[in-house]
This record gives structure tokens, sequence and C-alpha cells, in this order.
């Protein structure tokens, strides 16, 4: 648990803070970040799910128990936010510090950003949670839903309503969604946080 | 106030589901569901305003608006869920997670449900949509203007309606179009 909040801090002191940050800044981005605490409640319910699952009865297992519906609380009121605590998402992910994200994803590879306003859940019909792969982007207001797989580096551009699967690279869009392009490397979107996508860009291949 | 009881009660019945109605399983439910706790808000409002013209309860009913402007201040705040007064909502709603609802100038009849994210409502009053009963309304999805929504249709998620949507169809993508006209949501609307 620890080593993984370690990878997401030092993804948010990167995205936020940028080169070069004192230790005070990097300190009080604990305090500044409601995207962090999100991430953060989120660690602890997980591993409050595999201890109990252990069968570890620890004060510490103990203490979560009594605090954790208050994080959850708190995460609701200050970030809106709802992270499933049995979803894995994997360490160095960074979770928009607007909000307005109720994901419960089957697993997110390390390196993702997610945008604000995106809903990540199962099927109304039944079928399962998505599958994010690792350094995927996903822009503001997206909906994703289903048993599908988002591919490794794949990008999902804003506004967009997916219940299919993207290839690994691919470009995802539009409302009902579907692949816009193939082979798209969205490392220097992923490097900020603005979330205008030129679209000329991504269309002229 | 009959009418807030069973409304109220309806309400509750769809997040219960089929569990035993035991008045700790009661508050345990209204204490998990944001979504719950903002139609009792709301409802408290609908009977407030109701009573206005009993001058003999306006001390009372004072109290009342004191008590329904703070939770209604918490709710849309903290929650992100906005059910305004000018909305006519019927018995048995649903309103599943939280943060960016907003129903307002609007008319919803029995058993309907939204989700995250959902926008219905028209700039007055009077050019609102209605939505017939049993509509079952996705995450992120909007509608806007003096629409018609008939009984038991499907908006998916993320659609944008401003049409008229006949009976049992499932209505998909921004422009919503019709994808499907029988449509059988009884299946994915909770609690029901």
């Amino acid at each position: 648990m620890w080593s993984l909040i370690a990878a997401d801090f030092s993804i948010y002191c990167a995205m936020r803070l940028g080169e070069g940050a004192g230790l005070l800044q990097r300190f009080a981005l604990c305090f500044r970040s409601p995207g962090l605490l999100v991430l953060l409640v989120y660690r602890a319910g997980h591993s409050y799910l595999n201890r109990r699952a252990n069968g570890n009865s620890s004060l510490l297992t103990l203490a979560l128990k009594l605090t954790l519906p208050i994080a959850r609380q708190l995460v609701i009121i200050v970030a809106k936010s709802d992270v499933a605590s049995h979803s894995i998402i994997e360490g160095g992910v960074y979770l928009s510090d607007s909000g307005y994200l109720i994901i419960g994803p089957q697993r997110i590879g390390k390196g993702t950003l997610i945008h604000d306003r995106v809903t990540i859940g199962v099927g109304a019909s039944g079928s399962g949670p998505p599958t994010i792969g690792e350094n995927v982007w996903i822009g503001p207001n997206c909906v994703l839903y289903g048993d599908s797989r988002i591919g490794n580096g794949a990008t999902v551009l804003p506004g967009t309503v997916l219940s299919m699967n993207v290839p690994d690279n691919a470009v995802a869009g539009g409302n009902p969604g579907s692949i816009v392009r193939l082979n798209f490397d969205n490392s220097r979107l992923r490097r900020t946080l603005a979330c205008n996508v030129d679209r000329e860009l991504l269309v002229g291949s | 106030m009959t009418s807030f009881v069973q409304a109220s009660r309806a309400d509750l019945q769809r997040y219960l589901g089929g569990e035993a109605a035991s008045l700790s399983s009661i508050l345990a439910t209204i204490r998990r569901n944001e979504g719950l706790q903002a139609i009792l808000v709301y409802r408290f409002g609908r009977l407030l305003d109701s009573k206005k013209e009993l001058v003999l309860l306006w001390p009372l009913l004072s109290m009342g608006w004191c008590i329904y402007g703070l939770a209604a201040l918490f709710v849309r705040r903290g929650y992100g869920i906005k059910l305004a007064l000018s909305a006519n909502i019927g018995a048995g709603f649903w309103v599943g997670h939280f943060g960016g609802i907003e129903v307002f100038n609007c008319r919803l009849a029995e058993r309907c449900s939204v989700g995250q994210q959902t926008k219905v409502g028209g700039a007055t009053q009077r050019d609102g949509p209605i939505i017939e009963d049993s509509v079952w309304i996705g995450a992120h999805a909007s509608i806007a203007g003096p629409v018609r929504v008939r009984s038991r249709a499907t908006i998916a998620p993320g659609a944008r309606v401003t049409k008229n949507v006949p009976g049992r169809a499932l209505v998909v993508g921004a422009p919503a179009r019709v994808v499907a006209r029988e449509y059988d949501n009884s299946r994915i609307l909770p609690g029901l």
C-alpha cells in the first residue's frame, strides 16, 4: 500500500508542481489536491478489503474500519467522487482535482490520467465493468461502461460514451463512441492537465 | 400530508429493494444513499410548499423552511444534487450516485430513475420536459426543452434528448435517436 501511495504522490507532484518543487510545497499538496485525497481513501478502502479477506484483525484494520465511512463522506463532499474499493488501481494514476468521478472499473493500469466528470461502471443490463490499460488518457465528461477493454496507451476524447473495446494506442471519440484513429501517441497529452485536444492533429494521419 | 408520506415511502421502497423494512435497515439505507437523502429533502420542501395557503400554520412553516433551506443547501453543495421545487416528481423516484444532477422545471411521473450528471429541465416552468412513468434516464444524459418522453422509454447514458421519445423506445447518442422501438427496461429499473 505505501509503495503505491508513494507512486501516486510523485505523479501528483510532477503534474501539479513541476520540477524542483520544495519539500514544503510537496507537503502542502497533500491538503490541496482533492484528486489525491480520493486516491488515498480508495487505497485505504482497498487495503481494508484485503485485510478482511485475509482474516487480519490487527489494530490498523480496526482503525480503518472505524475511519473509512467518515473518510468516504469527506471524499463525497470535497470531491463529489466515489471510487469502488474492490477495483484494482495500480500505483501512479492521476485522478482529476475537479472531481465528479464515479468509477468502479475492474482495473486501471499505471500512468493513466482521468479528467473530471467521468463515469466508469457496469452496464445497466448486467455486464461487468471495463478494464483500463496502462498510460490511458480519458478526457472530461466521458462514460465508459460494460465489459470492455481499453488498451494500453489509448486516448478517449472528451465527451465520449463508450461500451466497446479500444485497441492499444487507438483514439476513441463521439457519442455513441467509435474508434476515431489508430496509432496515436498520447504521451504529450498525459504530460499536462490541458484537456483541449487538437482535432486536426488527431484526424490527420 | 398523505401524498408526502406515500411518495416518500415509495421512494424508500425502491432503495430498500426486497429488504425487510426494519427501522435500522431504513436508517442504514438513508445513510448509504445520497440520492435518497436528496429525494427526502425535496419531498419535505414540496410538503411545505403545498401548505402555504394555511395562514395559521405560518409560524410552523417558517421553521420548516429554515430546516429545508439548510438541508437543500447541503444536498446541493455537498452532493451536487439539485432537485428544484419547480420540478414535479412522482412517487418512487430513484437517484443513482451523486454529482452534477439537476432536475428543474419539469414533470416526472411515477417510478422514474436518473443517474449522475443528468440534467432534466427547461428554461421556464411552462416549456420544461414532461416525462411519463417508468422512464430510465442514464448517467450524463440530458433532456432539455418542451419535449415529451413517453411511458417506459429508456434514455441511454450520455444521450442528449431534444425531441419527443416514443413509449418503450431506447434512445442513444447526441442528438438522441431511437435505436430500438421495443426495449424492455423493467430489468434495469433499480428496485422494482
